[in-house]
C-alpha cells in the first residue's frame, strides 16, 4: 500500500476515533449551562395559591434551590418528596419552585396531594425558564447568596445530588 | 382562553429581560409581514431544546412555541438576529445554534470536510502524475523460447 495513502488515513482514523471517543462517554442530555458563574437572572413572580410575589432579587444573603417542573412530567412526581424533605430540613436555604407551561387548578392539585414546604411560582408564558435556558423539567439551579448560579442539575434530584450541589452555594 | 390569558397576565409581574443579557435594541422595530417572516427566518436557525434536532420553528412542542414568541417579541423591540441569536445562546449555550459558530472545537465541523477534500484532491492529483510520468513499456526482448514466441505471435494477430 502506498505510503502517503497510510498516513493520510491513519490520520484521518485516530481523528474520528479521538472525537468519538471524547463524545461517546458523555450523557447526551446533560448540556452544561453557560449561565454557571454569572449572576441569576432576575424575576418577581406570583406564587400559587397564595397571590404572594416572590422577587428573587430580595432573596440575597441566602442560597437559594430553583426547581423548575410541571405537573405533566413525570419525573417532577419522583422528585417532589425530596425537594419538600430537604426545604423542612434546610430552613436557612430558599427553596422556590418554577412552574411552566401549566395551569394553576393542577397545580394546586398536584401541591394539595403531595404536600409543599416552600413557595411555587407560576411562570406562565415560559419566559424566566426561557432566561435559565430551561430545557426540560425537572431542572434546578443553585444560586449562592451573593446571587450567581453555581451549579444546574437536569432531571430529578436526589437528596445527595441536592446537598452535593448545594456545598457549592455555600462555599 | 381569555380567562387563562388574563390569569397569566396577572401572575406575570417581572421576568428577566433581554437587555440585561444582550443590551438595548439596535436595529428598527418590526410589525406585520416582515415581522413574521423574520421570526419565522431567525426561528429556523434554533433548535428546539426538547427535540431531536429540530428547529423551533418546524417544532410543534410547547417549549419550542414559547421560544418562538419570544424571538418575535425581541424583533418587536427592534433586536437584530444577532443580538437574538446572541440572547438564546447566553441562555443555552451554543447547541441552541443549528449553525454552529466558526470558532473553538466548532471551527473543526467547517474545517475538517474542506481539508479531507483537499487532501482527496492533493492524492489524486499525485497519483495522475505519476501515472502520467511512469516510463513506457519496454520493447519485448526476443526470446529463443518457441513456446514464449508462438504466444507472442498469437498475441499479435488478434
Amino acid at each position: 500500500m502506498n505510503r502517503t495513502v497510510l498516513v493520510v488515513g491513519l490520520i484521518i482514523v485516530a481523528t474520528i476515533v479521538v472525537v468519538l471517543f471524547a463524545g461517546l462517554g458523555k450523557d447526551p442530555q446533560r448540556i452544561d449551562s453557560p449561565l454557571v458563574g454569572k449572576p441569576a437572572p432576575p424575576f418577581a413572580l406570583k406564587a400559587v395559591g397564595t397571590g404572594e410575589t416572590i422577587d428573587l432579587e430580595a432573596l440575597r444573603g441566602k442560597p437559594v434551590i430553583l426547581n423548575f417542573w410541571a405537573t405533566w412530567c413525570g419525573p417532577c412526581y419522583e422528585e417532589h418528596p425530596t425537594l419538600v424533605a430537604n426545604a423542612r430540613n434546610l430552613p436557612n436555604v430558599q427553596f422556590i419552585g418554577v412552574v411552566f407551561n401549566d395551569e394553576e387548578p393542577k397545580i394546586m392539585r398536584f401541591l394539595a396531594e403531595r404536600g409543599t414546604a416552600y413557595p411555587t411560582l407560576l411562570d406562565a408564558n415560559g419566559k424566566t425558564a426561557i432566561a435559565y435556558g430551561v430545557g426540560g423539567v425537572p431542572e434546578t439551579y443553585f444560586i449562592n447568596p451573593a446571587g450567581t448560579i453555581v451549579a444546574k442539575f437536569a432531571g430529578p434530584l436526589s437528596t445527595e445530588e441536592l446537598q452535593a450541589n448545594l456545598a457549592k452555594a455555600l462555599r | 382562553m381569555i380567562a387563562t390569558l388574563f390569569l397569566a397576565v396577572l401572575l406575570q409581574v417581572k421576568v428577566p429581560d433581554a437587555a440585561l443579557l444582550i443590551g438595548q435594541p439596535q436595529g428598527t422595530p418590526l410589525t406585520g409581514p416582515q415581522l413574521e417572516r423574520r421570526t419565522m427566518e431567525i426561528s429556523s436557525e434554533l433548535r428546539c431544546p426538547v427535540c431531536q434536532g429540530l428547529a423551533i420553528g418546524d417544532s410543534p412542542s410547547i417549549m419550542a412555541a414559547n421560544m418562538k414568541a419570544q424571538v418575535r417579541e425581541l424583533l418587536e423591540r427592534g433586536y437584530t438576529e444577532p443580538q437574538i441569536l446572541s440572547y438564546f445562546e447566553k441562555s443555552y449555550g451554543g447547541f441552541v445554534l443549528l449553525r454552529p459558530k466558526f470558532q473553538g472545537v466548532n471551527a473543526l465541523v467547517w474545517v475538517l470536510p474542506l481539508l479531507v477534500l483537499a487532501i482527496g484532491f492533493v492524492l489524486v492529483v499525485s497519483k495522475a502524475k505519476k501515472l502520467e510520468a511512469a516510463p513506457e513499456k519496454p520493447a519485448e526482448e526476443p526470446t529463443d523460447d518457441p513456446y514464449l514466441a508462438q504466444v507472442r505471435e498469437m498475441v499479435d494477430k488478434q
